[in-house]
């Protein structure tokens, strides 16, 4: 009888007040800190308060979101989505149209500009997520080491690359194995270390280029074969060692790779980690000899979401509203050195004083005018996955040459996406 | 009357437990069953999919990949298990020095995390800067590429659960070997029989059902291979440490395809108990 007692007791259903909004962020110390500020800055002036708390733990953000989704438990706003999720959510119903809210497109037109406005434009032609921050993905260098072997800073093109990697890999202890490198990516085969390496490339070297466009495959193009013949060089000619970063100590801080792929978070930690006397700077990744134009790459876009257990989305979005305006984007950068993704960075005088004082942050800056985040495909995960598979194939194991690669991947994601309209 | 009250008290005696595997074991077990006639990405309603989830099995070679991964993995790791955690048990059963410490520093891995103890091993196996690779070559012998090879992927993988894991059996084994009579080997002795004999003749058959015990849990744990090459590997390289287990998340977890994961989840709980069937099997009829 205890025992009945006690489950009953346990399934008290927590009721929040009528005039409560939840929000959850992420769980790191500096968004958490972001959104505290704002929430106590909002709950003191609204009646209809915030109720913050970040993500619950779980494997991983998606997860306890997918939970949430089932229990109807999701919390009214949801700051830190994936962009490459949202088409999924959307498709399920589970969002609030935001372009149905009256102010919401010219708000966003605003802020972001009419590229960051079609990009986040699900298939059926609504808005549902609202475009928060970004982390351009640009090659960090070792300048003493770059210096070292004629290179002023990070080399921007295939070429400059290959020759750069024959100059710096080299087996400095004479055992018979190389122990310096040109740089390095994950040789893991999970699908989202392809964000950061050949999607990244991909992008900068198509101007921004589409994996997916009205449900077909468009990557098996001149553009991916280039970048996937020069990853493969790259690990055929040990100028990119074949090891999972999680083994030793970090290498590029070592000096044992001279360049990394990486986004704006390496700033504070490169800083704190840094052995003495150790300069690097950043500068975009590279692309093809023939290359013309602005270099884009990857954004990494992480956006905000309003699910549609919400009583209230106008309220929730006019409290969204604080969070990306300049006063919070400039909060946002400030304390989590993440890039809002607001159009003109550079330009905007609010922004100068900061970037005067962290003048490591303007390359990224910079870039954040060519940037892009991810197609609206509902199986994006999945597409990146056998681009993943095909990847470690071609270019870590040198299993498949670029072409065969590009075409295995373009057939099993034709087959994907066409099994997956059928059964739909 | 007496005697029906007596009835209700034993079935609230029981209910906790009842209750329990009904909400725990018996509903997840027929909403998978459920679930492998459907297509199900979480957050959108289930649409009824038939037989779609067995035909897409069928024709899945990575399904069939992971099962041959798998199977391979435990060819290595019973027979290693059973080896190691025997032979160890036999030595701290005999009258050694420090032998209380052998047995728990045997046992240390055990209660330590899965995840780290594979990320330890993770830095051992480094191809550049892992400890192993630098004793290799110090003894002048060549680098191996322990996770980043396909051929050794799995092996590796296999040798370190098998270290993680060997401390329970031993201690299973100790106590199959401390119930064995003392006179059966004063006899063995006075007869003359060498300790090779004894060992045959007495020991293993007098520790038949721990082998047993210990044949079945192993293929159980090893059959629930997940956290080493999810943490290690990832699976690869090319699939090659890809085992059932991650194979399932990864569809359920990463793609959100449960009813397939349910699928899978169903097909390789059937085929595990087979197997556990025919080890039982030979296992009584060998010995």
């Amino acid at each position: 009888m205890v025992f009945i007692i006690f489950i009953f007791s346990a399934c008290h259903i927590d009721q929040k007040p009528k005039n409560e909004l939840t929000y959850w962020s992420s769980n790191n110390m500096q968004e958490i800190n972001f959104t505290r500020y704002f929430v106590n800055k909002w709950n003191t002036n609204h009646t209809n308060n915030i109720k913050f708390q970040p993500i619950p733990e779980g494997q991983s953000s998606e997860e306890v979101l997918m939970a949430a989704v089932v229990g109807k438990t999701t919390p009214d706003i949801y700051a830190n989505m994936w962009q490459g999720l949202v088409e999924m959510y959307a498709k399920s119903g589970v969002l609030v149209r935001l372009d149905t809210i009256n102010g919401f497109v010219d708000f966003i037109k605003n802020r972001c500009g009419d590229n960051v406005l079609k990009e986040i434009t699900s298939t059926d032609g609504h808005i549902y997520q609202i475009p928060w921050k970004i982390n351009p993905i640009m090659s960090v260098y070792n300048k003493k080491e770059m210096t070292k072997i004629g290179f002023q800073t990070a080399p921007r093109t295939y070429d400059s690359f290959l020759k750069a990697g024959k100059k710096f890999s080299k087996d400095t202890n004479n055992d018979g194995y190389i122990n310096q490198w040109i740089g390095n990516t994950s040789i893991k085969n999970i699908w989202y270390q392809r964000l950061f390496d050949f999607y990244a490339l991909y992008l900068a070297a198509s101007n921004g280029g589409h994996l997916i466009e009205n449900n077909k495959p468009v990557f098996n193009n001149k553009y991916a074969l280039e970048v996937l013949t020069f990853l493969q060089k790259l690990y055929k000619k040990q100028y990119f060692a074949k090891e999972n970063n999680a083994t030793g100590s970090d290498k590029f801080l070592a000096g044992q790779y001279a360049t990394k792929w990486t986004g704006p978070w390496d700033i504070s930690y490169t800083k704190k980690f840094k052995p003495k006397g150790f300069k690097f700077g950043y500068a975009p990744i590279p692309v093809p000899d023939s290359h013309q134009g602005p270099v884009f790459t990857y954004a990494d876009p992480k956006n905000i979401v309003i699910f549609n257990t919400c009583k209230k989305p106008l309220k929730a979005w006019e409290f969204i509203k604080t969070l990306i305006s300049e006063e919070g984007d400039l909060k946002l950068l400030s304390l989590t050195e993440q890039l809002p993704r607001r159009q003109n960075l550079e330009e905007s005088t609010l922004f100068k004083d900061y970037i005067k004082t962290h003048p490591k942050i303007l390359p990224f800056i910079k870039q954040s005018n060519y940037v892009y985040g991810t197609d609206n495909c509902e199986l994006m995960i999945e597409v990146l996955s056998i681009i993943s598979d095909e990847y470690e194939a071609c270019v870590v194991y040198d299993k498949k040459t670029p072409k065969e690669a590009l075409n295995a991947a373009e057939k099993a994601v034709n087959i994907l996406l066409g099994n997956f309209k059928s059964i739909n | 009357m007496a005697k029906r009250k007596f009835k209700i008290g034993s079935y609230l005696l029981v209910s906790p437990y009842v209750l329990f595997f009904l909400i725990f074991v018996a509903f997840p077990v027929f909403f998978s069953f459920y679930l492998t006639f459907h297509k199900w990405n979480v957050i959108s309603p289930m649409k009824y999919s038939g037989l779609y989830n067995y035909e897409k099995m069928l024709h899945d070679h990575l399904f069939y990949k992971s099962l041959v991964n798998t199977l391979y993995f435990l060819l290595i790791h019973i027979p290693s298990q059973l080896i190691f955690s025997l032979g160890i048990a036999v030595i701290l059963n005999t009258k050694i020095k420090f032998s209380s410490f052998f047995r728990a520093a045997f046992f240390l891995p055990v209660i330590v995390s899965g995840v780290v103890v594979t990320i330890m091993w993770q830095q051992l196996y480094g191809f550049n800067s892992g400890l192993i690779n630098r004793l290799l070559t110090d003894i002048g012998l060549a680098k191996i590429g322990w996770l980043t090879t396909e051929n050794m992927a799995m092996p590796s993988i296999a040798i370190m659960a098998t270290w993680k894991n060997v401390g329970l059996y031993i201690v299973l084994f100790l106590v199959g070997l401390q119930t064995i009579p003392k006179y059966y080997y004063e006899v063995a002795d006075l007869e003359g029989a060498t300790d090779w004999q004894k060992f045959k003749y007495i020991t293993l058959p007098a520790i038949n059902p721990t082998i047993f015990m210990v044949v079945i849990f192993s293929t159980i744990g090893g059959f629930s291979l997940f956290i080493e090459p999810y943490v290690m590997t990832g699976g690869g390289p090319l699939n090659s440490s890809l085992s059932s287990v991650l194979y399932i998340y990864k569809q359920a977890f990463d793609f959100y395809h449960m009813g397939y994961a349910a699928t899978l989840g169903f097909t390789f709980a059937i085929l595990i108990m087979l197997v556990v069937v025919l080890q039982k099997r030979f296992l009584e009829k060998k010995y």
